[in-house]
């Protein structure tokens, strides 16, 4: 179980364009579900690219379980957008989740196993990846994301391309994940009842404009009109 | 069917074998990692080197890799920075060393048969063509054996692959090499123009349904040295030149493809 705590994230992309991030402050507790929701162009992809440390952030400190992230990074995975995937490479499902693995110790059959279990595709390891449904090859991709021995995920609007029932079933794996003790952070673009799938949201703009319950966030946010001209 | 009792074919045969093998191969690690204009670009550079390195009297294929290392590098540098217009100017710096490569003969006084390199002339190829070929063979073993995970990674999810610690840049750089030993390698069987042929029509038939970029290598190989020795027999009992023939025959292979691909 691993928490993650950012503070003041500050990041441009340029130095003269306004910053894609803005003094970010978050705290992912063990175990937990959240979910990161705002506009396009919000700055989540930015914000979970810096959490992962792919980027580092121009100002702020990121700490998982109260160390830097720079000597934990591997406590840390992200699932990246579907659209970033060349989903018509030659590979099979166990193929892609084996690449989990790369730079890391070597999977055995049994891990493999089991991260396709976890996500309810074991039936599908030998189908090719451009042969899958949507909703399949998300799984596939997130059970690749489990085989990191990490405890902190990080998954980028993993449900952006599903129809509703995919993106229920999708959901329901990433509670159980949750409810396993892996503590697992989603942007994405859902609003309304859909976030009482998660147990916090976090709401941003550039600037996180809420933070809380759904429940919370989403009487704040109306108490300052936002959602009828932004979301 | 004179040549059955002369031996000056068993080189150009070998060859043709080893270059029908390992084009196909090394265009299914090209095609699957979307760069096949940068091989057109790497294979277009490789001219200006050959002419250079005849002028200065070292050996022109070292000239050749040399300046397609350029090539491999400009291409990078341009698909890295995005610019929406990249492929134009590609094409243009594409177009500007092939007309550099042939300026460069007159100014420099050398002589290259142009057609030659360009189209390639099998049936002159000697000692030194095959060792060339058999030393472009070794680099791209030694890269899928020591790089088969990381390439396979990098064809898939390039960033993905960057932040889990794949040096990306490098395995390109060493991808953009063994390219351009690849296509100066060919370019006694086929010239450095047509050696496209090999490196896409085999993959096209190859990649059907393939589950594994491994597979995908081994399947296009073996059209590729189909293709590659049913074009040096015809070449043989037609007394035609065997590189636009192999290359014709990779056109008419295209049939071989389901229409639904």
């Amino acid at each position: 179980m691993s928490s993650l705590i950012a503070e003041n994230l500050t990041y441009s992309y340029s130095t003269n364009i306004p910053p894609a991030l803005n003094k970010v402050s978050l705290k992912l507790e063990p175990g937990s579900l959240t979910a990161l929701v705002g506009p396009n162009g919000a700055g989540k992809s930015t914000l979970l690219s810096l959490l992962q440390g792919i980027n580092r952030p121009d100002q702020g400190e990121i700490k998982v379980d109260g160390s830097p992230l720079i000597n934990n990074r591997c406590q840390v995975a992200l699932m990246p957008q579907r659209g970033k995937l060349n989903w018509s490479f030659p590979i099979t499902v166990e193929g892609l989740v084996s690449l989990g693995r790369v730079n890391h110790s070597k999977s055995t059959c049994c891990e493999l196993e089991a991260a396709l279990q976890r996500v309810g595709i074991s039936h599908l390891s030998k189908r090719r990846l451009d042969s899958l449904s949507g909703g399949q090859q998300q799984r596939a991709l997130l059970a690749k994301t489990l085989m990191n021995p990490a405890n902190i995920f990080l998954l980028d609007e993993p449900c952006s391309a599903l129809d509703p029932p995919a993106k229920e079933d999708f959901l329901i794996i990433i509670r159980q994940l949750a409810d396993s003790g892996l503590t697992v952070f989603v942007s994405s673009h859902d609003w309304g009842t859909s976030l009482n799938a998660y147990d916090k949201v976090v709401v941003l703009d550039k600037i996180i404009l809420a933070s809380g319950s759904p429940q919370e966030v989403q009487e704040k946010l109306s108490s300052i009109n936002y959602l009828r001209w932004k979301l | 069917m004179s040549f059955l009792y002369t031996n000056w074919w068993i080189i150009p045969l070998l060859i043709t074998s080893f270059s029908g093998v390992l084009c196909p191969a090394m265009g299914s690690v090209l095609i699957t990692h979307k760069r096949l204009l940068q091989v057109n670009l790497i294979s277009h550079c490789v001219l200006p080197g050959l002419a250079l390195a005849m002028a200065l009297g070292i050996d022109p294929s070292i000239g050749g890799v040399f300046s397609g290392l350029v090539g491999a590098i400009a291409a990078e540098s341009l698909t890295n920075k995005k610019n929406q217009n990249y492929e134009a100017v590609m094409n243009t710096i594409l177009a500007g060393s092939m007309g550099l490569g042939v300026l460069l003969i007159p100014l420099l006084g050398i002589r290259i048969d142009l057609e030659a390199v360009l189209f390639g002339d099998l049936l002159t190829a000697n000692l030194s063509d095959l060792i060339r070929t058999l030393i472009a063979f070794s680099a791209f073993i030694s890269l899928v054996f020591f790089g088969y995970d990381k390439l396979v990674y990098i064809g898939l999810d390039p960033e993905g692959a960057a932040s889990s610690g794949v040096n990306v840049s490098s395995l390109n750089l060493a991808l953009g090499l063994t390219t351009a030993l690849v296509i100066v390698s060919s370019m006694s069987a086929v010239g450095v123009i047509l050696v496209i042929a090999l490196l896409s029509t085999p993959t096209l038939l190859g990649l059907q349904k393939a589950r594994s970029l491994w597979i995908a290598m081994i399947r296009s190989s073996i059209f590729g040295l189909l293709i590659s020795l049913l074009g040096f027999s015809l070449a043989m009992v037609l007394n035609l030149p065997p590189g636009p023939l192999i290359s014709v025959l990779c056109v008419i292979s295209l049939i071989l493809i389901p229409k639904n691909n």
